[in-house]
């Protein structure tokens, strides 16, 4: 078992009026404060096996986004319990610490060690990171003078550098141009073939179709279904 | 997951250090300002209070120079560790690693500061007629201290101001008042003897008064007074410590 979910609930609450500061709390002291609680998932229980390509859908606000930050352990759960036997690695968001200040050079050590590898690690993979991201006349350039989707190539490249059992995606696939797309691609199918545990939340039911074994249907808060990929998302689509 | 495991520390040196390199890389000077702006002030201190005014000081230079890298040190980390999570909003919402390690690394990013400005003082010190003495070595336990007393501090007021904005402006008002509270300008022996407990409340005016001690005196405190200071430094840590942990599962929500 890869990932192991039990009756896992995340309430945010919502305070009606914002109180930031400290005059607002002196002045409304005595009024009890009134919260709102959004519940973002509702009872969740889901075992992913190793191996498993599962694919999560669902309308915004469904719970899906948090529902990967939970298994990436950025929330913590209301109740309930989230097992992940593993390492893991989230590509919530591509190039987490990119700092437009820092060499591309000094960015891909600086992205790669939060990402969870060490230095002389990504010193042997530079190369390959480099040529991945086709951006070998670049290196010694700021990142802030990068085009978007230059970032991207790069963050993607360092990204797929990392070793780990369970994979957490929202949303990357759309990244760069067709031909980088297509290596993106190419790099998840070699994932899958490796036998590594990936989530993927997107909104592309194409790709869902196309490289899940599973997928869960979320609708506010709660998993409507879980079957097939292609019989979850013809539901979701009827 | 262990707090301080190897991949741990590797983030924390990796941001410390890219930290450091940023602060100062959009500048002409670069790091040459973070030698500039305290021996500014030290400058316009030394001019006001050893020219136009006068302290009975022997070496009044290294006492006041000693004075100021230490409360800038202090003053600087904390107020710039306080905003530590608000400057790290996208790493936090998207990779999870024990926060204690976002505060840690940026105290550590002004002690490099901090290092570089005691190269200044030693330069003084090199050019003063006062020698080298082992008691120097000394000094070496005073800075550890100072730097788990910032810690503790720091680790306090990031969270504190997560949950009230307001802590960015109270605290730079107490930084104000503990600048002229704190020995730093003046000589300790011209505060009347009845206030001295309350002066010596503040673990900052021990340190560096003892600092000064070591340095500019040459001799090391009794060994009460350090043992004193050793707990005060315990308490603030530990209560800093505390305080950070009860809110640590917080942080991203708060943000």
């Amino acid at each position: 078992m890869a990932i192991k979910l039990t009756n896992v609930s995340k309430k945010f609450k919502i305070p009606h009026e914002k109180r930031d500061t400290l005059k607002e709390s002196f002045i409304n002291f005595y009024r009890k404060r009134e919260y709102v609680d959004l519940e973002a998932l509702k009872d969740v229980n889901l075992e992913v096996n190793k191996g498993e390509f599962i694919g999560i859908i669902g309308r915004n606000g469904s719970g899906k986004s948090t529902l990967l930050k939970l298994l990436a352990n950025i929330y913590t759960p209301t109740s309930g319990k989230v097992k992940i036997d593993g390492e893991v690695s989230p590509f919530l968001e591509l190039g987490v610490g990119f700092n437009g200040d820092l060499s591309a050079r000094e960015n891909i050590y600086l992205n790669g060690v939060i990402l969870g590898m060490s230095r002389a690690k990504i010193g042997s993979m530079y190369k390959n990171i480099v040529q991945f991201a086709e951006l070998e006349d670049f290196m010694e350039m700021k990142l802030k003078n990068f085009s978007s989707g230059m970032q991207m190539r790069l963050a993607f490249a360092i990204a797929s550098a990392a070793h780990a059992d369970v994979y957490l995606c929202d949303e990357v696939l759309a990244v760069g141009d067709r031909e980088f797309q297509k290596k993106c691609l190419a790099v998840f199918e070699d994932l899958k073939a490796q036998g590594k545990t990936i989530v993927l939340v997107s909104h592309d039911l194409d790709m869902i179709e196309k490289f899940c074994d599973r997928a869960i249907l979320l609708d506010q808060g709660r998993i409507v279904t879980d079957g097939e990929a292609s019989e979850v998302v013809a539901q979701y689509k009827a | 997951m262990k707090t301080f495991s190897k991949k741990n520390l590797r983030i924390l040196k990796e941001i410390a250090i890219s930290d450091f390199k940023v602060r100062y890389q959009n500048s002409l000077l670069g790091y040459f300002w973070t030698l500039v702006k305290p021996l500014l002030l030290f400058a316009v201190l030394y001019v006001v209070f050893s020219v136009f005014m006068r302290f009975p000081v022997e070496n009044y230079q290294l006492y006041l120079l000693l004075g100021v890298v230490i409360w800038n040190f202090f003053a600087e980390a904390t107020s710039i560790a306080l905003r530590a999570f608000e400057a790290k909003e996208s790493i936090i919402r998207k990779v999870y690693f024990p926060r204690i390690i976002i505060v840690i690394a940026s105290t550590l990013t002004s002690f490099l500061t901090f290092l570089l400005n005691m190269i200044v003082f030693f330069i003084f010190l090199a050019v003063s007629d006062v020698g080298f003495s082992l008691n120097f070595f000394f000094f070496l336990i005073y800075v550890i201290e100072l730097y788990f007393v910032i810690l503790g501090v720091s680790l306090l007021l990031s969270v504190l101001y997560l949950k009230f904005r307001d802590f960015a402006h109270i605290w730079e008002v107490l930084l104000q008042i503990g600048f002229w509270m704190t020995p730093i300008i003046y000589p300790i022996t011209m505060v009347p003897e009845s206030f001295h407990r309350y002066i010596f409340l503040n673990p900052l005016a021990r340190l560096i008064e003892y600092s000064r001690a070591v340095f500019v005196l040459d001799h090391i405190p009794e060994a009460t007074l350090n043992i004193n200071l050793l707990l005060m430094v315990a308490a603030i840590l530990v209560f800093g410590i505390f305080i950070f942990l009860k809110f640590d599962k917080k942080i991203t929500e708060w943000l």
